[in-house]
């Protein structure tokens, strides 16, 4: 071991330790001489007169606006009453002050249980700090609670700003809703500041963009009497203002929004999207059955939440990305573009079956939907009138790989990525899912028919469906689905890049396909659609529903020589596609392509005969 | 070890130490005697008074060559185990910091400081040893970073920072002239000077100062100003690219009294309990702040708040008097022990308690931010308790031995 320094360098160093440790304690005297003897009267002023409390100055949240700066979110004042804790200037006076009585009489004031009213008090005066009794008080408490406010010590009014939705019901699962905050929440969202009593984003839009829509709370330090009323500002530390959040444009348009929610308004189930087929933003969407964001951004009564899904729909449930639907006959786009890419078929090919109504595979008859038969058909006549004969041998020759990785390229099978929480991911079937349920290279081939015309385990959301859409009407060109525009002063917002490779084919595969689509509209099964003087492209298709009837379902877009709006319709229970979806998407580009003056009467869902048959029939 | 030895003890330490856990029993048993506390919380401590004082005693007896050589391996556990706490251990208030062992909760950040003073101890203790070079210097520095990311990331900034204090004070002991080690400490009074005055114009003052005192030459020199260059050009635009809360969490840990969320309401009544006891304070038992629970954690972080507002200036000047008399008398045993290595462990033991004793009280008076660090030996909380009288423990250890090479 070596020896340590020689005593003279110790006794140096420790020399200068210690010059160290004196000016570190001579630094806390410092400390203590100016707050008890320079600043004792002051500091004891404050003790006993009365006590410091720090009063929460919230600020507002951002509002959220469609794309031409509509509100559809902002704030408005309610006013909540507080217990403001007691600064006595003992404990037992203190707790002197909130009699059995005084709990009883606000209780009754505000329509709360005593229990509840305890714990919250005793809270505040364990922490010192406001406690809200009742958020958002309707004028008749309020004015009780001004009459009583002498008799009841520490009871006091405070205004802070709630959600208001203006627009209602209108694009509700899209928006989201924002309330005050609860136990869990608060417990995983701690590190982040929140307190009991905060705004939160619940859902939507509310719920994805919270930390950009969520302001940052001001602060005042505020001198208080003894009945808990504030005297005055805390000398020296002057109040931080509220901050408030940054306002958030939606690429949402309003007059689309409206028109697609009067045209789903006979829709008890379903959900619609609305696209621009250029960029994927998305200009409405609508999910029903409908709720009105403003009567949960209050608070919502369990009674009342009965009564709202008694019908056993979730009206917060988002359909158009939170539920997955087979896509039906819609799905034969996504054959036809296979068979085109792979050259396993062109425009004028035939299949080697003509369409009798029905087709012979593995001892079992695969009926068309339509009994009596399409005949000799080519490819773009097989889509006009979608039969399902042609696409059964179609699917058989392009097998799983094939068909799978154009539906991959198209979106689907795979979350959009939109900007909004909790998208459902859909399911595009591959060779693993099948070896899985039916064992290694044992499934059936049968199973490549139904995926031919879209059924089977193929489902898909309203979302995939829009953007399904977009692609092909863009000629293939990936597009990432998003709801957010821009937000107002927040630096590094930027919509991500598209998630899709999309679909790079020859061109003249496209031509194919877009005329196919028109033909659908112009003499196929969707000529509910036509409209005077704008070319629409669309596909009906109706998802099988083990559980019931089936749903109706339809995609569109339109100008078909300039696409700027992609559709996507889907109602559940209600049958066929053509004569269901189609008439609602004709509403709805009716009143967004040529204007208001032109459009029908929102369509009524009658049942006719033809929607009673069971399609595709097995 | 022997009952001869034991004159040698350094009895005005001892009686120091003794003295502020007294202190500590009496203030919290006053802390936690308002209604709504938890009051037999005076008697739990006094169970840990007598633990502390057996593992002292033990800590004393066994000799410090021992812990000379177990360095390694204890340091090798130690970090371990702060992995272990990180991956595994018991959240508390937003915190990763404790393990649970049946029923006892142990922290591995106070072993981990433990073990890194006898690392850095060993390390220093070498008849070659150079620190003009780096490849002397340098080594050190890595073994307190280790334990200082895996502390820091629980978080416990307050715990984290006293290891590169617990090494400045090393290096300084071991040689290192004192211009060589402001200069290496200067980017990070670039960074903490850059958040609480918001320009560099403060640090390019002091560093000019820095420069003129410590004359190095001017490969350091050219070294230093390039490094501090690239930190004092990145700040900003690192600044900028926070999120918003990111950056409030900046400035609350700068400037607590605009937190609206409790450490500026924290620090508001602490000041308000202490200056309102003035010089007599209000008396024992009588404080009225926290007796109204506006004082927070009055029994843990905010103990000497208590003492400030009952006992008077002339309480919390003796508490420091005490405290004093520990820093003093623990570093006077580096400049008597012989031994390399004995110096140098007692150096790290009294910086690391210096440190967390000025982090406390001058958050207490305002003047240091919010991190949670108990107060040693007066806090309510038998770990720290322990811990600390493990500290005295080998403070005593050396002083039986001061006359041993």
């Amino acid at each position: 071991m070596p020896p340590g320094p020689p005593q003279r360098v110790r006794d140096d160093r420790f020399g200068a330790l210690s010059v160290v440790v004196l000016a570190g304690f001579g630094l806390v005297v410092l400390g203590l001489l100016r707050l008890q003897v320079v600043q004792h009267d002051e500091l004891t002023r404050l003790a006993e007169q009365n006590r410091v409390r720090l009063d929460v100055l919230r600020a507002p949240r951002g509002e959220i606006r469609d794309r031409l700066g509509r509100v559809l979110a902002d704030n408005q004042p309610a006013f909540d009453v507080v217990f403001r804790p007691m600064p006595a200037e003992s404990a037992a006076s203190a707790s002197a002050a909130i009699t059995p009585a005084w709990i009883a009489q606000v209780a009754a004031l505000i329509g709360d249980d005593t229990l509840d009213v305890r714990r919250r008090v005793s809270e505040a005066n364990h922490t010192g700090q406001t406690a809200v009794l009742r958020r958002n008080s309707p004028y008749a408490v309020m004015a009780a609670v001004e009459e009583l406010r002498a008799d009841l010590p520490g009871l006091d009014v405070q205004v802070s700003p709630i959600r208001r939705y203006p627009e209602g019901a209108a694009a509700a699962q899209l928006l989201g809703y924002a309330g005050e905050i609860n136990e869990e929440e608060l417990e995983r969202r701690k590190e982040d500041g929140y307190r009991l009593g905060d705004l939160i984003g619940k859902t939507g839009v509310e719920r994805r963009y919270e930390e950009m829509l969520r302001g940052n709370d001001g602060a005042e330090f505020v001198v208080v009497n003894a009945m808990g009323k504030r005297v005055s500002g805390l000398e020296g530390s002057p109040p931080r203002p509220p901050v408030a959040g940054h306002d958030v444009t939606l690429t949402l348009d309003l007059d689309v929004q409206r028109a697609l929610d009067e045209a789903m308004s006979g829709v008890d189930h379903g959900a619609a999207v609305a696209m621009d087929p250029r960029d994927g933003s998305v200009l409405a969407m609508v999910s029903r059955p409908l709720f009105d964001p403003n009567e949960f951004a209050s608070g919502i009564s369990f009674a009342r939440w009965r009564e709202l899904t008694a019908d056993g729909g979730n009206p917060l449930l988002n359909r158009a990305i939170q539920s997955a639907y087979p896509p039906g006959s819609t799905f034969k786009v996504i054959s036809m573009l296979a068979g085109l890419n792979y050259h396993v078929v062109s425009a004028g090919s035939r299949m080697p079956e003509p369409c009798t109504g029905g087709f012979y595979f593995g001892g079992r008859r695969f009926r068309c939907w339509d009994a009596s038969g399409h005949g000799s058909v080519n490819l773009v006549e097989a889509l006009t009138h979608s039969c399902d004969v042609y696409f059964y041998q179609l699917g058989l020759e392009l097998g799983l790989d094939r068909m799978m990785t154009i539906a991959h390229d198209l979106g689907l099978g795979q979350r959009t990525g939109i900007d909004l929480p909790a998208e459902a991911k859909g399911l595009v079937p591959d060779d693993d899912y099948y070896a899985k349920r039916y064992g290694t290279q044992h499934w059936p081939r049968g199973l490549l028919l139904n995926l031919g015309i879209g059924q089977g385990e193929l489902l898909a959301t309203p979302l995939q469906l829009a953007t399904m859409t977009s692609i092909v009407a863009n000629g293939g060109h990936p597009v990432r689905p998003h709801v957010v525009k821009s937000i107002e002063g927040y630096q590094g917002f930027r919509i991500e890049r598209p998630l899709e490779p999309g679909l790079k084919t020859d061109p003249g595969n496209w031509q194919t396909v877009h005329t196919a689509m028109e033909d659908v509209v112009e003499t196929g099964t969707a000529q509910a659609v036509k409209i005077p003087g704008i070319p629409v492209a669309g596909k009906t298709g109706t998802a099988q529903n083990p559980h019931g009837r089936d749903h109706a379902v339809f995609v569109c877009y339109a100008p078909a020589d300039r696409p700027t709006i992609a559709l996507a319709i889907v109602a559940e229970n209600s049958g066929h596609g053509g004569s269901v979806c189609a008439p609602i998407a004709a509403y709805t580009l009716k009143r967004v392509l040529l204007g208001d003056s032109l459009a029908t009467a929102p369509p009524r869902l009658a049942l006719t005969p033809a929607d009673s048959l069971r399609y595709p029939s097995d | 070890m022997t009952r001869g030895r034991l004159p040698d003890l350094d009895w005005p330490l001892a009686l120091a130490t003794l003295g502020l856990i007294v202190m500590g029993l009496f203030t919290v048993y006053s802390a936690t005697s308002v209604p709504g506390a938890h009051q037999g919380l005076w008697m739990k401590q006094l169970l840990w008074c007598g633990l502390a004082f057996i593992a002292a005693w033990i800590v004393a007896a066994i000799h410090f060559r021992l812990y000379d050589s177990l360095a390694w391996p204890l340091y090798g556990v130690s970090l371990l185990l702060l992995v272990a706490v990180l991956v595994a251990g018991t959240t508390r208030m937003g915190a990763r910091r404790w393990i649970e062992l049946g029923p006892i909760q142990f922290q591995p950040s106070e072993l981990a400081k433990l073990a890194t003073t006898f690392v850095l101890a060993r390390y220093f203790d070498n008849a070659r040893l150079n620190l003009r070079r780096a490849r002397w210097w340098l080594p050190p520095l890595l073994i307190m970073t280790v334990p200082f990311l895996l502390v820091a990331k629980e978080p416990d900034l307050g715990t984290a920072m006293s290891f590169p204090a617990m090494l400045v004070a090393m290096y300084f002991w071991a040689g290192m002239r004192p211009g060589r080690l402001l200069l290496g400490l200067s980017p990070a009074f670039n960074v903490a000077l850059f958040f609480v005055t918001g320009s560099i114009w403060w640090f390019a003052g002091l560093f000019a100062a820095l420069l003129a005192f410590a004359r190095p030459k001017l490969s350091l020199l050219l070294a230093i100003v390039a490094l501090n260059g690239v930190v004092a050009w990145q700040l900003p635009r690192l600044w900028n690219h926070l999120h918003d809360y990111q950056k409030r969490r900046i400035e609350t840990f700068v400037n607590p009294e605009t937190d609206p969320t409790g450490a500026g309401y924290q620090i508001i009544q602490s000041k308000i309990a202490i200056g309102s006891g003035g010089v007599l304070g209000k008396g024992y038992l009588k404080g009225s702040q926290k007796a109204l629970a506006f004082l927070p954690m009055r029994h843990t972080d905010f103990i000497f708040s208590v003492v400030g507002e009952e006992f008077g200036l002339i309480g919390a000047l003796t508490a420091v008097l005490l405290y004093a008399v520990v820093i003093i008398r623990g570093f006077r045993l580096a400049a008597v022990a012989r031994d390399g290595f004995a110096g140098l462990l007692v150096v790290g033991v009294v910086t690391a308690l210096f440190f967390h004793i000025m982090v406390n009280i001058l958050m207490t008076v305002g003047w240091a931010p919010v991190t949670g660090v108990p107060l040693p030996f007066l806090s309510y909380g038998g770990t720290a308790l322990v811990v600390n009288c493990v500290q005295i423990g080998l403070l005593q250890n050396v002083a039986l031995r001061r006359r041993e090479y």
